[in-house]
């Protein structure tokens, strides 16, 4: 049971949002049966949907500490913002640009919140998307002739096959050799990385290319937007939907949250452990590598070439841990990352900005976010607690 | 001689790869010499972040910000250094902003109970956005560093040559090893350490002020990969660039975790580790086939060494988890 | 309760008052421009008066020591003279490439430099949708049928490799020279193949060693593998280092620079600009660069917009060695004579580097 003396002290203190981590922040919230009766009306409210709330508060902090860095710099943060999101939501451009990057943002946060769910930190999405993107890239060519459809949903499938191929490598080392999948997941992506430069090289090169580049999507199977709406998207946020009944409703998420909660419990109640460490592992590496075969679908020049993977799996982290590992929560988590780097180049173009302080932004965001000052502030006693997502680090 | 029999496994490896490594220079002594230094030059800020880890993840706390820990020192080492025309400032600096980064990380976790993963995520993210925002071309050091020959050690041939002629970061890196795995086994210090990784709420019952040690012990630790970021930018090559660590702070959470955090397995791997290396860029050109299949061969063998044989480690049993003081653990 | 809220007010007011309080006096128009040494001249681009250059970088930023650099010197070297308006947006993501040229097109700029083989399928598309907007694709092999507003702006990285190896090979001492390379390219590959090529014509008995980065997304930005890298080739016997890959191969240069021996024994070159300008901490072995001369090839290229002499489809530069600077009374003058002779043949195609492309 929590020490008294803990309870009221930090709470007391001026918490200034700017400096988070100098202040003597407030000890931690414990749950203290019957002392604080729980709040009912407006008030209950917002505190029962504060895992909503504290986000939003997070990013407005967030925009005004990113204020003070964009005055720094000699530009006026109200136009600044004005540039940013006006472009990222209200030009049809800028508006497709968030869209088309929410796509792979969503997919790889997701195959980063899976094996979270089980206790496993997956830094392999970027491995697994590429190696998802380049199967897309050669089936889509051996069926070129197919019709438009056909070969899009071929080079899908082969992303997610081969992604989840991927993947389960490293739930296949984990459950069967105990390598930890840190490790593995950081050799595999490099791994992927040698393997697809030779293909690109060799075997899957499109010979009309000068330079090393898988040959492009046939036309007919290319992504063509709704309007502004990129075809992907909506597969992602069905896909978030789905991750998120999975975890939430079926025997499968069911058996994921035990052993994640713990893993020995979960043996001593007959789940198959290491099977369900592939599954995770391979869900994660076919969601990865539908990303990665969207990407050849969706976007310009519509072929494998270096940088087709960029920073996604390492985005996916970010997406994963601003979700707070919560499937839907990963769609307004890239929503805001889309939107911020898909206005980075307009807000650098207009004024002058270096295209980084998006990621200043997000930085600065992801860490009010996650310090759970900012709920305290809000809802002190009442602030709910979170578990910890490196809870399973070392098994 | 207890060690021995107790430490079969690895006391042959050992021998059997001593061994190896001299009929190797036996063989070719400037193949070999090269091959070996160029591991060592590889391995030197692996050992260096992983030791941060090592301090880190033994009391509890993961990082996995060490790689934005190393950037932010390589880059503060670098500029001050430029800026002073000081060496000894830009190592101390460098030294100083890990202790910082390292201080952020506690201070977050510990103090504000934010996750742990989570925190080395924003030291990442805000550690690339700072070192580019503000890095500015064009800056040189005024001298180069020096590299010392240790009387005696620098003689042994081969192990002579490839740790003892060395630049004063590397030898650095070359003390710590022995000495925190020292410090974590054999001292009071190392014992309290591990309890606090292993079971904060014993700990705290035995009178250890846990959130206190966690403290100091995750910022001190950060000495090593501001050391590892003061290698890269001034001893390995001479300036800062964006992004150089170029995943080598990952590379050594995957090296801690190989050497199952025990600074001596550590060094161990790193060396396996920046061996493979060197073996992939010597082969180059001299295997025919195709470059990309040869430089993927330290990725591929440290799967398969795991696999095979290092696979099941054990990390601390409390690392990831927040103590808080009064609830169980 | 109270306390708490009234802090928390005055943080927050104080946050909206520096978000306000510079309202006023720094309008839209006047940012630093773009990556602030854009300039902040605002004439409409619009207008047939202004003549606008804009450039899109690779991954990578103005300042890079590399081919960004080399192409924004370029625009910026003739900006005076041709009386323009210029201005460049830095790629951070290689899926922006589209949408980085768009912003220069909705500007309504008349030029448009894009940089890297990775721009070239985007490039192509923004010409053929501009048709009225010219485009300089650096790096960027037309092959037919060539867009009329796309020129693309190629270098025979083949030719400077092979100056710079014929000069290594008769300078050698040991016979051994090393090429320390970023990922496996065509640009890499048609430098290495030059310099190997080229050291064996000037001097059959030489080696040499050549390492490939393995791909990853920090190839051509790794120095410190490629310090490591010339470490073990000087180790073993090298005296010339050849460094061809970003700041991987920069590594590889200042790594030749702190070797005892720097300047007397050990050599180094560098590449696609002249590193003497850009890379300060190699001085002490830096012989030549391999160059590219992109600089005078954009100037050049803006000039014939300018004068509207621009032809589409594939614009060869000049490549070469760079000056020898404070190396030039190290050079033997017969090594000179010959060095010289061999670029002139390179340049005029009477002779061949041996390296096919593709």
């Amino acid at each position: 049971m929590a020490d008294p003396r803990d309870e009221p002290s930090g709470a007391d203190q001026g918490v200034v949002t700017t400096q988070p981590t100098t202040e003597a922040t407030p000890p931690p919230v414990v749950p203290e049966r019957g002392a604080p009766p729980p709040p009912t009306g407006v008030l209950g409210l917002l505190v029962r949907e504060q895992s909503i709330i504290v986000p939003l508060v997070a990013v407005v902090a967030a925009l005004l500490i990113g204020a003070l860095l964009i005055r720094a710099q000699g530009v006026n943060p109200t136009y600044a913002y004005q540039t940013l999101f006006t472009y990222s939501f209200l030009t049809a451009d800028g508006l497709q640009g968030t869209f088309e990057k929410m796509v792979p943002l969503i997919l790889c946060g997701l195959a980063v919140v899976i094996p979270l769910r089980v206790g496993l930190f997956n830094i392999g999405a970027q491995g697994q998307l590429m190696a998802g993107a380049i199967a897309a890239a050669a089936t889509a060519h051996a069926v070129r002739e197919a019709p438009g459809v056909i070969i899009a949903v071929v080079a899908m499938v082969a992303g997610i096959l081969f992604g989840a191929m991927w993947g389960s490598i490293a739930g296949a080392l984990k459950a069967t050799r105990g390598v930890h999948e840190v490790i593995s997941t950081i050799m595999l992506n490099s791994i992927a990385a040698g393997l697809i430069d030779y293909l690109v090289n060799g075997p899957f090169k499109d010979p009309s290319s000068p330079y090393p580049a898988s040959y492009s999507a046939p036309d007919a199977s290319r992504f063509v937007p709704l309007g502004v709406v990129p075809i992907g998207l909506p597969i992602a946020l069905v896909l978030a939907v789905l991750v998120a009944w999975m975890l939430r409703r079926t025997t499968l998420g069911f058996q994921f949250e035990t052993i994640g909660r713990n893993r020995h419990a979960a043996s001593y109640a007959g789940i198959k452990l290491s099977g369900m460490i592939v599954l995770a592992m391979a869900i994660a590496g076919g969601l990865a590598g539908l990303a990665g075969s969207v990407e050849y679908l969706e976007i310009d020049p519509y072929r494998y070439q270096d940088g087709i993977a960029g920073s996604l799996g390492f985005d996916g982290i970010t997406i994963a841990l601003l979700a707070r590992s919560n499937p839907l929560g990963t769609i307004p988590a890239a929503l805001l990352v889309g939107a911020l780097r898909a206005g980075s180049s307009n807000l650098s173009f207009n004024t002058g900005l270096q295209p980084e302080i998006v990621d200043m932004l997000l930085a600065i965001t992801l860490l009010l976010v996650s310090l759970p000052i900012i709920a305290k502030l809000i809802f002190r006693r009442h602030t709910a607690k979170s578990s910890a997502l490196a809870s399973s680090w070392g098994s | 001689m207890e060690w021995l029999k107790r430490n079969q496994v690895a006391a042959g490896s050992i021998v059997v790869l001593l061994v190896g490594a001299y009929v190797f220079y036996a063989i070719n002594d400037n193949v070999a010499t090269s091959m070996f230094k160029g591991a060592w030059f590889f391995a030197v800020p692996l050992v260096l972040g992983a030791l941060t880890g090592v301090v880190g993840e033994r009391s509890g706390v993961v990082n996995i910000g060490i790689e934005g820990q190393m950037l932010v020192a390589a880059f503060a080492a670098f500029f001050s250094a430029a800026a002073s025309g000081s060496l000894v400032v830009g190592i101390l600096v460098g030294m100083l902003s890990g202790i910082v980064m390292g201080a952020f990380l506690s201070l977050t976790t510990v103090k504000g109970l934010m996750d742990q993963i989570i925190a080395g995520v924003v030291i990442n993210i805000v550690a690339t956005g700072l070192t580019s925002f503000f890095y500015r071309p064009g800056k040189v050091l005024s001298s180069n560093m020096p590299q010392w020959d240790i009387p005696l050690l620098s003689q042994i041939p081969l192990i002579g040559d490839v740790f003892f002629q060395t630049g004063p970061i590397a030898l650095f890196a070359l003390i710590s090893v022995p000495v925190v795995h020292f410090a974590l086994f054999r001292t009071r210090w190392g014992l309290r350490t591990r309890s606090i990784g292993e079971y904060p709420s014993a700990a705290d019952t035995a009178g250890i002020d846990v959130i206190r040690m966690r403290l100091v012990n995750v910022t001190i630790g950060g000495i090593f990969a501001g050391a590892a970021g003061a290698f890269l930018s001034m001893e390995a090559t001479a300036g800062f660039e964006r992004g150089m660590t170029a995943g080598r702070g990952f590379l050594a959470l995957a090296i801690l975790i190989f050497g199952g955090w025990r600074p001596l397995r550590v060094f161990a791997a790193a060396l396996f580790f920046g061996f493979t290396n060197a073996l992939a860029s010597q082969l180059q050109g001299v295997i025919s086939i195709p470059q990309q299949f040869i430089t993927l061969l330290p990725y591929l063998l440290t799967l398969i060494v795991l696999a095979v044989a290092a696979g099941r480690v054990r990390a601390p049993g409390a690392v990831g988890q927040p103590f808080v003081k009064g609830e169980g653990s | 309760m109270r306390s708490h809220v009234k802090l928390s007010a005055v943080v927050a007011a104080g946050l909206v008052a520096a978000l306000a309080g510079c309202g006023g006096s720094t309008g839209p128009s006047t940012g630093s421009g773009g990556g602030g040494t854009n300039s902040a001249a605002s004439g409409d681009c619009s207008s047939a008066e202004v003549f606008c250059v804009g450039l899109v970088t690779d991954v990578g930023k103005v300042d890079d020591k590399g081919f960004n650099q080399a192409a924004w010197e370029g625009v910026e070297q003739v900006k005076g003279e041709l009386g323009a308006q210029t201005k460049f947006v830095e790629t951070t993501d290689p899926k922006d490439y589209a949408k980085n040229i768009k912003q220069f097109t909705d500007a309504k700029y008349d030029v448009i430099v894009t940089v890297g083989f990775l721009m070239g399928d985007a490039t192509r598309a923004a010409g053929k949708q501009y048709p009225n907007t010219k485009f300089i694709g650096f790096d960027q092999f037309q092959a037919d049928p060539v867009v009329p507003n796309v020129t693309g702006l190629i270098f025979h990285e083949d030719q400077a490799g092979y100056a710079a190896g014929y000069l290594a090979g008769l300078m050698t001492k040991s016979n051994k020279i090393g090429v320390v390379l970023g990922q496996e390219i065509p640009p890499t590959q048609a430098y290495a193949a030059g310099y190997e090529n080229g050291a064996k014509a000037a001097n059959p008995s030489v080696t040499v060693s050549k390492v490939y980065h393995p791909a990853s997304n920090t190839a051509f930005n790794d120095p410190v593998w490629g310090a490591g890298e010339a470490k073990k080739m000087l180790a073993q016997g090298a005296d010339f280092i050849f460094g061809a890959g970003g700041n991987t191969g920069n590594g590889a240069l200042q790594e030749a620079a702190k070797t005892a021996g720097a300047g007397d024994k050990i050599f180094c070159i560098g590449v696609d600009l002249d590193q003497w300008d850009t890379l300060p901490a190699a001085h002490p072995c830096l012989i030549t660069s391999a160059e590219k001369h992109e600089k005078d090839g954009i100037g050049e290229l803006l000039k014939a917009i300018k004068g509207n002499t621009i032809k589409p489809g594939n614009f060869f530069g000049t490549a070469g060695i760079s000056p020898f600077h404070d190396f030039d009374s190290k050079v033997p003058a017969d090594v000179k004579t010959k060095v010289a002779d061999i670029v002139k043949k390179l340049a005029d195609g009477s002779q061949a580097t041996g390296y096919k492309a593709g």
